[in-house]
């Protein structure tokens, strides 16, 4: 063991092999970490970046390498508590915050400050240390609000401070933005500027390179499991780390796409004042043949809300849906079978079945078209879907049998979204598709989407990454506080111009 | 030789519970010379019918996250409901068996119309039916063991015998074939999986939860009726405490059988295989003299023991992790 001597390395992993008795996710990978930097993660789907973070962490173990903590050598036999006592933090984006409790109580949980000789806690002085921490770093949070009225930003904000409260000197965010608007993600940003300052090591995940070219001091590229390039200071571009990643130079297509005016088209989707208690407040909106609409908005607009409604989850007081024409009252199952697709808006609670394969995952939305009127299932046909879903979207591995909880992040999102793609659509409604798909597969989910609006399917879209929206629709709606605020039917929308309207900045039309 | 292997690891764990059934059979011969014995062979296989009967149905509670904890004061009720029906009404066996039934499903019904819509968990609703159709079984039988002398044809479900082997046999392996291509082959089986593998994702692909979940108890019900018949026949008698106790050996046969209690996923072979195992656990211990106040801590310590098992965690790991724990070698000391 090196003691004492603090190299200016807090971490230092060598040769890192894993296998979770399958193939190999990750051969001999090097990871190091100055202390103080901001270091990036890059790769695409099923790189293994997870499950590399999920070994320093000690959520699972590694198959062979070495690993140095602060100086101190991390057994292979490493486990979670292990690593917060070395200080080391993730910051999730919800999991491990308790619902029910207060700010307060989360960040100081099972060290929380006791009434002098007694074994009570002493709620005012946590409240109160809570509440200073806050006021530190200039949250927008109080420490008497309870963690399930917070949004996700809000949320991540106070894992931040419960890892500063357990004296973390490495905090690791896997896709910390993947669910954050723009704004939220600058605010974010601000704060992982500020760790650095205060001189805390932060690692970060993404597949926005963007953020990743804007924030990082190096970048390390993860492909198919092996280390493939260290990145620093000026050769840090991000087409560089696109190239990196997928060993290709990426084809640059017109990814400001023009809107095209297809509203003389037949209509498929017609929305009359629909108004729900809190939620939607008189939305009115047409929708056409083969037209992409896209729903802009800040997080609690509504248009989560809206497209719930529509698709039959969540009922609403007012106004009309008519469906090709006639009076439409959905429910989801009539909606499946007048040829809706629903892409939810979170992946793991609403979207995916871990605990089952890809085959039962993508079956159980087609049951209609792979089982026989008597209630029979045919396996081959289900395979042959599945395959299908697989070959589309490039699902990795390509094994029907594979469990879904073991599956990549952006993989997991594929099949959610491929289980629709195979069926015979009339309207396709993706609540933020692209959740933690990597920038490849978030072009071919694109075309994928292009290709079923040229066969004439009606899709709405609803996404906060605004690159996409634009890159998208045909037309974007915005939304605010459940209403519609503004309409850009042709041109070429910049993002400024759908961010100012969701923030409420418009110009003439709508108040 | 993709499928062939394929094939393999989707039946592993019925393979490797063959394996600890066969270990157990042999282990039993060795102990007592009673075990390999037609006479007693005959006796395990009673008892392994009526729970092997139940968990046909049972199991699918405990694929969507849920049980059924009344299936034994169904069986019991519902020998004695065929009796008055039969005896005291003077109805014709097939018609009284028939109406026995359709009640048996209407309580099924009623679990899962309270578990779904008055949002009370299956566990209180089935633990609630569990007393009160013990309640209404002692009201109808006025507490007495009825001793059920005919109609004959009734009797020969119990008893009868089709080419050398009991009827209740065939009962069995029916249910157990239809069970297993219930759940395995038809989209009531998929919708099933999956309310117990994600209920939202489930729901926004489709699957309506509650009705399945009312479909799940209504059959759990039905299989305990017909076991219900099955026992009365069988032993000739009606008696509300016949069954006492039944349906922690079922939840036990599931368990062993490698279903989750947590949902998703679910064998009705391993049930099967499950019950055998826990029929001879219990007669090992008949066999033993041992008092009956160690079936209750035999079944407990092979229903953690399962779970243990199910859970995928490797013992010796867990051991070694424990062991290797900073302080744990001087707290050893
Ligand atoms: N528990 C597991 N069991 C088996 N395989 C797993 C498990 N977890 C991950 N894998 C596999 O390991 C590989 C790497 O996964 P990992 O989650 O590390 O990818 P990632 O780089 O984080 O991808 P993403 O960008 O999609 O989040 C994938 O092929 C995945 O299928
Ligand atoms: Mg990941």
């Amino acid at each position: 063991m090196s003691n004492n001597v603090k190299s200016d390395l807090l971490l230092e992993c060598r040769g890192i092999d894993k296998n979770y008795n399958g193939p190999q996710v990750l051969s001999k990978v090097d990871f190091s970490l100055r202390r103080g930097e901001i270091h990036a993660l890059v790769g695409e789907n099923g790189a293994g970046k997870s499950t590399l973070i999920k070994i320093v962490t000690g959520i699972t173990n590694r198959n062979a390498g070495t690993i140095v903590f602060d100086g101190h050598d991390v057994p292979v036999e490493h486990n979670k508590n292990a690593s917060e006592k070395l200080g080391i933090a993730v910051i999730y984006q919800e999991l491990s915050l308790i619902h029910g409790m207060t700010v307060a109580q989360n960040i100081f949980l099972t060290k929380e400050p006791l009434l002098p000789g007694l074994p009570f806690i002493d709620i005012k002085k946590m409240n109160a240390m809570a509440q200073e921490m806050i006021e530190k770093y200039g949250f927008d949070l109080k420490a008497t609000d309870i963690i399930d009225k917070l949004p996700i930003a809000q949320r991540q904000t106070v894992e931040i401070l419960k890892a500063l409260s357990n004296k973390a000197s490495l905090m690791i965010m896997d896709e910390p933005t993947s669910s954050l608007t723009a704004k939220e993600s600058e605010r974010l940003f601000k704060i992982i500027r500020m760790l650095k300052a205060e001189g805390i090591t932060v690692v970060y995940i993404s597949h926005r390179m963007e953020e990743v070219y804007d924030l990082s001091d190096r970048v390390t590229v993860l492909r198919d499991g092996k280390l493939v390039s260290v990145l620093e200071g000026e050769e840090i571009t991000p087409a560089e780390i696109i190239r990196l990643m997928i060993g290709r130079e990426l084809t640059e297509d017109e990814s400001h796409h023009k809107m095209v005016d297809k509203r003389d088209r037949e209509v498929v989707l017609e929305v009359k004042n629909l108004s729900a208690e809190g939620k939607l407040n008189d939305v009115s909106f047409k929708l056409h043949k083969g037209e992409v609409l896209g729903f802009g908005g800040l997080v609690g607009s509504g248009r989560t809300e809206l497209m719930r409604a529509i698709y039959g989850i969540d009922a609403f007081d007012a106004g009309e849906i008519m469906y090709l024409g006639k009076t439409y009252s959905p429910t989801v199952e009539k909606s499946i079978a007048s040829g809706f697709g629903f892409v939810p808006e979170e992946r793991r609670l609403q979207g995916i079945m871990g605990g089952i394969s890809i085959t039962g995952n993508i079956g159980i939305a087609n049951l209609d078209s792979i089982s026989s009127p008597a209630g029979f299932v045919s396996r081959d046909k289900e395979l042959e879907r599945t395959q299908t879903a697989i070959s589309t979207l490039n699902i990795k591995p390509a094994n029907p049998d594979h469990l879904v909880g073991n599956l990549s992040g952006g993989n997991q999102q594929k099949v959610v979204v491929g289980k629709w793609l195979i069926r015979d659509l009339k309207l396709l409604i993706v609540d933020e598709p692209t959740v933690g798909v990597d920038i490849g597969a978030k072009e071919e989910m694109y075309q994928t989407i292009d290709r079923l609006s040229r066969e004439g399917v009606a899709v709405m879209v609803v996404s906060s990454d605004l690159p996409e929206l634009t890159r998208l629709s045909d037309r974007i709606i915005v939304l605010r506080k459940g209403r519609i605020i503004k309409e850009f039917t042709e041109g070429v929308v910049t993002e400024e111009e759908v961010l100012r309207a969701a923030s409420g900045i418009v110009e003439g039309g709508a108040k | 030789m993709n499928t062939k292997s394929a094939l393999f690891k989707e039946h592993m764990v019925e393979l490797r519970l063959f394996g600890v059934l066969l270990g157990l059979m042999v282990v039993l011969s060795l102990i007592s010379d009673r075990f390999l014995t037609v006479d007693n062979l005959t006796n395990v296989l009673w008892s392994v019918c009526l729970i092997g009967i139940m968990t046909t149905g049972a199991i699918y509670a405990p694929i969507t996250g849920g049980i059924d904890l009344s299936v034994a004061s169904m069986a019991a009720l519902a020998g004695i409901l065929a009796n008055v029906f039969m005896n005291t009404l003077g109805m014709n066996w097939i018609v009284a068996i028939l109406i026995t039934l359709v009640i048996g499903a209407g309580i099924g019904w009623l679990n899962g119309v309270v578990t779904t819509k008055f949002l009370v968990p299956a566990f209180i609703v089935t633990m609630a039916a569990k007393t009160y159709l013990f309640g209404v079984a002692m009201l109808v039988s006025n507490g007495d063991q009825i001793t059920i002398m005919e109609p004959a044809p009734f009797l020969q479900i119990g008893i009868g015998k089709l080419l050398g082997i009991p009827i209740p046999i065939y009962i069995m392996f029916t249910l157990v074939i239809l069970s297993h291509i219930l759940l395995k082959k038809t989209v009531f089986g998929r919708r099933t999986i999956a309310v117990g593998a994600n209920e939202v994702a489930a729901k926004l692909t489709g699957v309506n939860p509650d009705r399945t979940r009312i479909i799940v108890y209504t059959i759990s019900s039905v299989t305990a009726t017909i076991a219900g018949i099955v026992m009365a026949s069988l032993t000739q008698q009606a008696y509300a405490m016949n069954a006492t106790g039944y349906e922690l050996d079922v939840i036990t046969a599931i368990v062993v059988g490698g279903t989750s209690l947590m949902g998703g996923s679910g064998s009705v072979v391993g049930a099967l295989i499950g019950a055998v195992m826990v029929g001879f656990i219990n007669n090992g211990l008949n066999l033993l003299d041992m008092p009956s106040a160690f079936h209750p801590i035999a079944t407990g310590i092979v229903i953690l023991v399962a779970l243990i098992m199910n859970q995928g965690v490797s013992v010796p790991a867990v051991l070694k992790k424990w062991f290797a724990r900073p302080g744990a070698a001087e707290a050893a000391k």
